[in-house]
């Protein structure tokens, strides 16, 4: 691990060119072949205007290319606000779904599936009731006139059950022909439903989140003393707490909304990177960011990779999360964090 | 050296302050100079913590006034307060590992804006703390494993790079071990000499009080009990066998011996518990 710190700056970098060069392979990847001949001709056709392969171009500019930067947007936003909420509660055990807002969102979705069978009103009602889990999180922290974390941690678990026990419900009323299994493969999350409008739209809260917690990553170190010493220490521990709160959630919600629910990214992720590069946010923030688009455009690959009919993410980034936890869980020997 | 009374730095008047209805504190007038020792004496639970808490902010007071620096307001913002007083807690809870040097820099919070983190002036700092405490060989160590008299040493550290008039402490010497409780008491009287540091500190060990006044600071207690706040002066005035009778329920032995080139060094010995019923408070 001190040979990890000692190269900070090294692996920072590396860190940053890692989606990118992923990103860039994973064109190449799938079950309609591209060489990259193709990606010239590409090139050249835009450059000089002539058409090109129909085929070859609609591959590559509008499948393959919008699941790798979708890919590469919910994976670092569910990895950065998952860092953000595990600095921001104290607790390494939290993820980006702490406040419920993947519980909320998975209801909203379910519901647009069960009452508008087009995938039209699955994103803005499964954003809406993502924000709407958290806005519920706030009040039940309220009622017990207490600001503190653990109300809201409590919350968090209160809103995320009752939720599961409604998407259950929505579940056991849904038709078992076809809304079932629409409601089903959605919450087990996936890329395949990538389309640039989707990925414009969903991407502003996702960009939008990240960006604020990038801003606002190094006062994380601070409310990590605790609200006391926070206080102390010159913060308005309310007023932070409910920006990062409020970027943590755009982020989440945005991705959940577009791309069903991954588990583990927003937990794990976040302590590859504590392990990698150390626990100072200033440097964690952007580290979990691109370690989780460079995660999930693996994952994904991988998903397109091994059947023909996709796997969902959900399944292999908790397959393949675990035993690279464990990993490295094995090389550090469970410290530095 | 003396207080300069006419530099009041944090003064409380009229005080006081209730959680919900249970009443902690009330009619508290206090006035902490520059350059002295303020020392809060009470038994436990009697609320230092509280008035320490309403002292930072943390805390607002329900009736009375906060004057920082001569300023009154009906509550100080966290960076105001953050300027004027650095707290070092009594307890503090270790979540993540962090490095000595990252830990340090938090003092500089309350001067970086929101969106910024330290830079190369603020680690120079930090780097010169740490050459003063002669602990720069811990500036990359996790701060987690440090031992409890080395984590209270960077706390004080890091209140240093707070760079205000005042620093708080909380029990600043509980869970440290003979030696190290010596080294914090050296370390906190060469800063108050040094740099005309204002300290304010809650003690449950009278002979704290002592210590400074032996070091030829000024030092000033207040007894806490009963909902009240009682400045009684220099330790020798306060700390009284009579007093400490009346207000801790023991019987005591001041003792005064006279050390060769050092001038008398004051200390309390206990000797037994009192019967809480045939004694009053103060």
């Amino acid at each position: 691990m001190r040979s990890f710190r000692r190269h900070r700056t090294l692996w920072y970098g590396l860190m940053a060119v890692l989606p990118l060069v992923l990103g860039a392979c994973s064109v190449f990847l799938g079950r309609y072949p591209v060489s990259v001949r193709d990606i010239v001709e590409l090139a050249a056709a835009a450059w000089t205007g002539q058409g090109m392969d129909p085929t070859h171009f609609s591959v590559i500019v509008h499948v393959r290319l919008p699941r790798i930067i979708l890919g590469a947007l919910v994976g670092g936003s569910l990895a950065v606000s998952g860092a953000a909420f595990q600095g921001l509660f104290r607790n390494p055990l939290v993820s980006s779904g702490m406040l419920g807002v993947s519980s909320g969102a998975g209801f909203g979705a379910a519901l647009a599936l069960i009452l508008f069978d087009r995938y039209m009103y699955v994103y803005p009602l499964s954003f809406g009731f993502g924000l709407l889990a958290v806005l519920l999180c706030f009040f039940i922290g309220r009622l017990t006139a207490s600001t503190q974390a653990i109300t809201l941690v409590l919350g968090g678990v209160i809103v995320g059950s009752i939720f599961s026990a409604l998407i259950s419900l929505l579940k056991y009323l849904a038709d078992p022909y076809d809304e079932l299994p629409a409601i089903v493969f959605w919450l087990m999350g996936s890329l395949s439903r990538a389309e640039y409008d989707h990925i414009f739209t969903a991407g502003i809260p996702m960009m939008a989140g990240s960006l604020g917690l990038v801003i606002v990553r190094w006062r994380l170190n601070v409310l990590a003393m605790g609200d006391r010493e926070a206080h102390s220490l010159g913060l308005n521990v309310n007023a932070n707490r409910i920006f990062i709160i409020v970027c943590a959630t755009l982020a989440t919600a945005g991705a959940v909304c577009v791309s069903g629910v991954i588990g583990w990214v927003g937990l794990v992720v976040p302590h590859m990177g504590r392990m990698i590069i150390g626990n100072d946010n200033k440097a964690l923030i952007p580290v979990a960011f691109f370690m989780g688009a460079a995660f999930l455009i693996l994952v994904d690959d991988i998903s397109r990779l091994i059947s023909t009919s996709e796997m969902p993410l959900g399944i292999l980034t908790s397959l393949l999360g675990g035993p690279f936890f464990i990993y490295l869980l094995r090389r550090t020997r469970g410290r530095e964090w | 050296m003396a207080a300069d009374p006419d530099q009041t730095l944090i003064e409380m008047k009229n005080a006081a302050f209730s959680f919900g209805r249970i009443p902690v504190f009330r009619q508290v007038n206090l006035k902490i100079a520059r350059g002295e020792v303020f020392c809060l004496l009470g038994p436990n639970g009697c609320g230092k913590t509280t008035l320490i808490d309403c002292m930072l902010g943390i805390h607002k007071l329900d009736t009375g006034r906060l004057c920082l620096m001569g300023q009154s307001r009906p509550r100080h913002s966290p960076k105001e307060t953050a300027r004027v007083m650095a707290y070092v807690p009594q307890k503090h809870d270790r979540h993540f590992s962090f490095s000595v040097l990252d830990l340090l820099l938090l003092g500089r919070t309350p001067y970086i804006a929101f969106y910024a983190s330290p830079g190369k002036p603020d680690i120079e700092k930090a780097k010169k703390i740490l050459e003063l405490f002669g602990l720069s060989h811990l500036m990359h160590r996790d701060y987690t494993r440090l031992s409890g008299g080395e984590t209270q040493l960077v706390m004080i550290m890091r209140a240093l790079i707070q760079e205000t008039p005042v620093i708080v402490m909380d029990e600043p010497t509980s869970h440290l071990d003979f030696r190290h409780e010596l080294i914090v008491l050296e370390t906190l009287a060469r800063l108050i000499r040094e740099r005309r540091i204002t300290l304010v500190m809650a003690t449950h060990f009278p002979n704290h009080a002592f210590y400074f006044e032996n070091a030829g600071i000024p030092v000033n207690v207040a007894f806490m009990g009963n909902q009240s706040v009682k400045p009684s002066g220099t330790p020798s005035r306060a700390l009284t066998q009579e007093n400490l009778a009346r207000f801790y329920h023991i019987e005591t032995l001041v003792m005064t011996h006279t050390l060769p080139g050092k001038g008398p060094i004051k200390q309390i010995i206990p000797i037994k518990t009192l019967d809480r019923k045939t004694k009053g408070t103060p």
